[in-house]
């Protein structure tokens, strides 16, 4: 799993008024090369919720568009793109339901009394 | 009635909080509380709104979602057991051998994948083998599938995928640039479940984003298609919709032997989709033998839209797949030893001319850009607006 897919999931147990960001807690991870893609990057970059990312890799605490020149942007996609989670699991904020991530796949199924 | 005075509700406030109003909508009908509303109190709106409701509904409904509202409560998002028993399990069962028969792109989606800006972030709901995932080198595509066995052919492929629900994305909303529903909705068993996965794939993409949703048609290109494929009656679907049923609580109850079949015609092997059919020539056999057949069952399905619809696994495939033992000891799947396959049935609710506009039109924050009937599917194109 990706940080970019980590950005963009949400625990949606009923009753929860805000499942994001999720929790990481690492068993594995690897790093995996990605070509990079300014143009994505760029088109990406407002939707990323930027202190989860932060959270979740080592990247200046604040940023904005401004910034995506060539040195940064190698930043942005290395944390967005290429750190690869195998293992390990992501944790509901509000419920601390552990969602499983296992070959690099996460499973976000709810249960039945979770919908 | 319920959706016109919706309509007047969101007239009246804000626009931004019409989803709120969609869904507190939906809660409340899906309830079973209320069969006269008096007050809804809806989140962010200036005041409250007194709604008088006789409770009858004036949307067209099928038989089954009426019963569904007089059922006790349960949540939209709950699988109904006929989806559990025959897309869920059956997925995860045939797996392997349905991704080997899945690579043919179908060029209108190509089109649409081709045609997005560069630089999109693309969510696929439902994407199975991942033979959409990567289509665009140029956009970032995130996979998603009920089926964990299918998701981790896509995983192995390289792809971004993960294990979720079409009817309850884990996604954050306004994320994506577009998203896509290939062969998807005609899995789901009642009409409130296809808007709501609709309505998922309109919550995930931004404000201008897209979305493509294709559909198996009534309306075949190839009719004695559907000689092959099994309506149920209505009662079966009813039955088997809500998890308080009967059937879930004593599945062997209804054994895959009780539900009509019609007459097997042995010449007919290995066509699965009529879709695909018309790009793996190999699995072609000649019909006529169908003909006289074909037109008594089209007599009989002028308004049938609910199917099982086979899937023959192999007998060697079936082996490497330890589900279907199980399958067949549970009555599930049967042996076909003249074809030497395990017969699975997956469920199917066919789309009729104009459904799958009526479906998107009431969804208020996303407009119809273009529609469509190709290759014995339905399809249309939404843009999300608010």
């Amino acid at each position: 799993m990706k940080l970019l897919t980590h950005n963009m999931l949400s625990s949606n147990i009923k009753g929860v008024a805000n499942g994001f960001p999720l929790r990481i807690e690492v068993e594995k991870a690897t790093e995996k090369q990605v070509e990079l893609n300014a143009g994505f990057l760029r088109n990406v970059f407002p939707m990323i919720e930027w202190k989860a990312l932060v959270d979740a890799a080592q990247l200046p605490e604040v940023a904005d568009s401004s910034m995506l020149d060539s040195d940064f942007l190698n930043k942005f996609h290395h944390a967005l793109l290429e750190l690869h989670l195998e293992k390990d699991a992501l944790v509901c904020p509000e419920t601390a339901r552990r969602f499983p991530v296992s070959q690099g796949t996460p499973n976000m199924l709810l249960l039945e009394d979770e919908v | 009635m319920l959706y016109n005075v919706l309509r007047v509700i969101r007239c009246f406030y804000q626009s931004q909080h019409a989803c709120s109003v969609l869904t507190i909508a939906h809660s409340l009908r899906q309830s079973g509380i209320f069969s006269t509303m008096r007050e809804v109190n809806i989140k962010g709106a200036s005041g409250l709104c007194t709604l008088v409701s006789d409770g009858q509904s004036e949307i067209p409904q099928s038989v089954s979602d009426s019963e569904n509202m007089g059922k006790s409560f349960f949540s939209v998002q709950s699988t109904p057991e006929i989806e559990k028993k025959y897309v869920h399990h059956v997925y995860d069962a045939i797996a392997p051998h349905f991704s080997s028969t899945r690579f043919a792109k179908w060029p209108k989606v190509a089109t649409f994948l081709s045609s997005l800006p560069s630089g999109s972030l693309v969510l696929d709901a439902g994407c199975g083998n991942g033979k959409y995932l990567g289509l665009n080198p140029d956009c970032f595509f995130i996979g998603c599938d009920i089926s964990a066995p299918l998701i981790k052919i896509c995983a192995d492929r390289g792809h971004e995928v993960l294990v979720a629900d079409a009817i309850n994305l884990p996604y954050r909303t306004d994320f994506g640039d577009a998203a896509i529903s290939i062969a998807v909705l005609h899995h789901l068993s009642t009409e409130i479940r296809r808007k709501r996965a609709i309505e998922e794939l309109v919550r995930v993409v931004k404000k201008g984003g897209l979305v493509l949703i294709t559909v198996w048609a009534v309306e075949q290109e190839d009719r004695s298609l559907l000689a092959k494929w099994t309506p149920l009656s209505e009662k079966y679907v009813e039955e088997w919709i809500g998890p308080g049923s009967p059937l879930a609580r004593s599945p062997s109850s209804l054994p895959l032997e009780s539900i009509p079949e019609n007459e097997d015609n042995g010449s007919r092997d290995h066509i699965e989709d009529s879709m695909e059919k018309m790009h793996e020539t190999p699995h072609l056999t000649s019909e006529s033998k169908y003909d006289s057949l074909s037109l008594k069952h089209e007599k009989n399905t002028k308004n049938q839209q609910e199917y099982f619809v086979p899937w023959h696994l192999p007998y060697h495939r079936a082996e490497v797949s330890g589900a279907s033992a199980c399958a067949l000891a549970n009555g599930l799947a049967k042996k076909d030893d003249k074809k030497g396959a395990v017969v699975y049935n997956r469920y199917y609710h066919v789309f009729s001319e104009g459904e799958l506009e009526r479906l998107a039109s009431g969804i208020d924050n996303a407009v119809i850009v273009d529609q469509f009937y190709d290759k014995s599917n339905w399809c249309i194109i939404l843009e999300k607006i608010l």
